[in-house]
């Protein structure tokens, strides 16, 4: 799925990257530790995480993946923002938090007609 | 080749990844494949994070060469007191500032050890720590898993060989030696079909690698050849799905489902013409790894889909699964698939143990997990040749090399008699484990999946890096094999006498092994 679809499903802000990267989204992986984080990574693979750091995008970069979500409403920095626009990240804002948010993105994958979010 | 080397600050989160970044950089140059590179950062990454966790400063080098990739991070830490303690998931020392920013959760090693071929750490209280990490690159990288499953026992165990022989004339692909100090796997001739251990009466090959069983997440699914229910001799597949129900696995998934939809798919593609006949089925990832490497004119007839292990791992990205594989090629080309903590690869070893521990009493009467029936009929289809078994593949691969199977439009071919079912790792006897009650429960959905990856041939064991020695070397390699008695009798510890020359020009043997030349001597 798209993640500007993904994003509106769910009620997230979307910060897009400057360039039109790979945006398709085939799964995702919560976490709120860095190596399970960058163990589940993948070109397909949304992060879902209470963190908020720049470290985050330096693993999406490595790994290749679309994007971020941030969790809780969290504001990323500027420094944050201005990374994963040169990383080609996408950044999505949930104001849920991690599991709600988890949940909420799996349904959206798994095709289930509706989502209330 | 290539090398780089790139100073890492201790403490810099700011930085933090740089030198791995750079890794990716030189690795994206040269070509390497998604899956290794996909190790090669978590490897890289996790490393050099250990250094700015731990240490003041420290070094990340890396060398790509001979089909391999080379890490190497040392630093000027603390050192690890105890490093079986350190390797142990979710023991970590790191400071309250990094566990803040999710690092410290104790995953770094264990990590970097699952993501490497090779892995090794030195550690020095005061002074430091280093940590090598290989991983072997393409072609190389399957044949190395499978062989790294195909293991020599601990010592004590290799003592046990009898010199009996019947392993390396049970190998498909002469991969195996026998010497006065015990067996030896070449891994560049290893294809993982596991014949080895089936053959071998006094238990000397081991099975290493395959992840730890733990408790199941909710939801997981498990998939695996039928084979496993009907092989354990506890009463039955019933009895068996009891078990994996009570053991936490929400679903049960047969290996056969993904079978029957590969099957389906090479019978449309031959009807259809789009394929060199006839076409073989990637069911078996043995017969791809010995077709890519004793039978490459036949690579175009591999039909283009991923091994039913693989697709298996691919149909349900949102849950946990855990695939069982039946034999070291199986473990080879889903590991090489995915490794993320959604997927793992369990032995069959381990699985037995974990559900001989839950089984309840045959009266028990408790919840029995249902199964799925493969699309389409077990039987062959019109222009279907089915064969199983190391000996047969071997001869009808022969004869499709020369043409020589008219009528025939697909072949399904797996080194284990009777299929994943009958390895050697599930059963002691292939028939034993047949499998049964397939047509029961609700039809499978499973489909075939198309693989982006070309299918190329393995390079085996190069006699010589240079062609023009090599054929020298070959030259030489006939004259010795001439001089020999042909009796192929593995009495010098190789399965023919061809391969015993070749032993003795490549250094791997000496002539006086052969008690044929010894005596006209």
């Amino acid at each position: 799925m798209n993640l500007s679809d993904l994003a509106a499903k769910i009620n997230a802000r979307l910060i897009p990257p400057s360039i039109e990267g790979k945006t398709e989204v085939k799964t995702i992986h919560a976490a709120d530790t860095m190596s399970s984080l960058i163990a589940n990574a993948s070109p397909d693979t949304l992060l879902v995480t209470s963190l908020n750091n720049s470290q985050l995008i330096r693993v999406a970069e490595l790994m290749g993946a679309p994007g971020l979500c941030l969790v809780g409403g969290a504001q990323p920095s500027p420094e944050l923002i201005a990374r994963a626009r040169e990383a080609g990240a996408a950044i999505l804002i949930s104001p849920r938090g991690l599991e709600e948010t988890r949940s909420l993105l799996e349904a959206c994958l798994s095709g289930a007609s509706q989502v209330r979010a | 080749m290539i090398t780089m080397s790139h100073l890492i600050a201790g403490g810099d989160f700011d930085t933090a990844g740089l030198a791995t970044r750079r890794l990716k950089e030189h690795l994206a140059r040269v070509g390497v494949g998604a899956a290794v590179m996909r190790r090669a950062m978590i490897a890289s990454y996790e490393a050099e994070m250990n250094v700015v966790i731990h240490a003041r400063t420290g070094t990340l080098w890396a060398r790509l060469d001979n089909g391999k990739l080379d890490l190497e991070v040392a630093d000027e830490g603390p050192g690890i007191p105890d490093v079986d303690l350190a390797l142990r998931e979710g023991w970590s020392t790191a400071s309250e500032k990094a566990r803040e920013m999710g690092f410290g959760a104790g995953m770094g090693l264990p990590n970097i050890r699952r993501n490497s071929d090779l892995f090794d750490i030195e550690t020095r209280i005061g002074r430091g720590t280093r940590i090598r990490s290989t991983i072997m690159l393409g072609e190389h990288a399957e044949s190395t898993a499978a062989a790294e499953w195909t293991t020599l026992a601990p010592e004590t165990a290799v003592q046990r060989c009898r010199k009996c022989l019947r392993c390396i004339f049970a190998c498909p692909t002469g991969a195996l030696r026998v010497h006065v100090r015990g067996p030896e796997v070449i891994p560049a001739l290893c294809v993982g079909c596991a014949a080895c251990v089936g053959e071998c009466g006094s238990r000397v090959y081991g099975i290493g690698g395959g992840d730890a069983f733990r408790a199941p997440a909710p939801g997981s699914v498990l998939v695996l050849p039928h084979g496993f229910l009907s092989g354990l001799p506890v009463g039955g597949p019933d009895r068996v799905l009891t078990a994996l129900g009570s053991l936490g696995f929400a679903e049960v998934r047969v290996l056969e489902e993904w079978t029957a939809a590969v099957r389906a798919e090479a019978h449309a593609s031959a009807a259809v013409g789009s394929m060199q006949l006839p076409v073989i089925t990637p069911v078996c990832p043995a017969v791809v790894a010995l077709v890519e490497s004793r039978f490459p004119s036949l690579i175009p007839n591999i039909g283009p889909w991923l091994s039913p292990i693989e697709a298996a791992g691919e149909e349900f990205p949102l849950r946990h699964v855990y695939l069982l594989a039946a034999c070291p090629s199986q473990y080879a080309v889903a590991r090489g698939a995915s490794l993320t903590e959604r997927l793992a690869v369990l032995s069959p070893a381990g699985l037995s143990s974990a559900v001989l521990g839950v089984l309840a009493p045959p009266e028990a009467g408790a919840h029995r997990l249902a199964l799925r029936a493969p699309r389409g009929t077990p039987e062959t289809a019109p222009g279907e040749l089915r064969v199983s078994g190391a000996r047969h593949v071997m001869r009808v691969l022969a004869a499709a090399e020369t043409g020589s199977l008219p009528g025939v439009s697909v072949l399904d071919l797996s080194l284990c008699d009777q299929g994943c079912s009958g390895s050697p790792l599930l059963t002691a006897d292939p028939y034993l484990s047949a499998p049964r009650e397939l047509t029961a429960g609700e039809a499978s959905d499973a489909a075939a999946v198309r693989r982006t990856r070309p299918y190329a041939q393995r390079a085996g064991m190069r006699l010589d890096p240079d062609m023009g020695t090599a054929i020298r070397a070959l030259g030489r390699i006939d004259a010795l094999a001439h001089t020999l008695p042909g009796r192929d009798c593995g009495a010098c510890g190789a399965p023919s006498c061809a391969l015993f020359a070749e032993d003795v020009v490549t250094g791997r043997a000496g002539s006086s092994r052969c008690p044929f030349m010894e005596e006209t001597r």
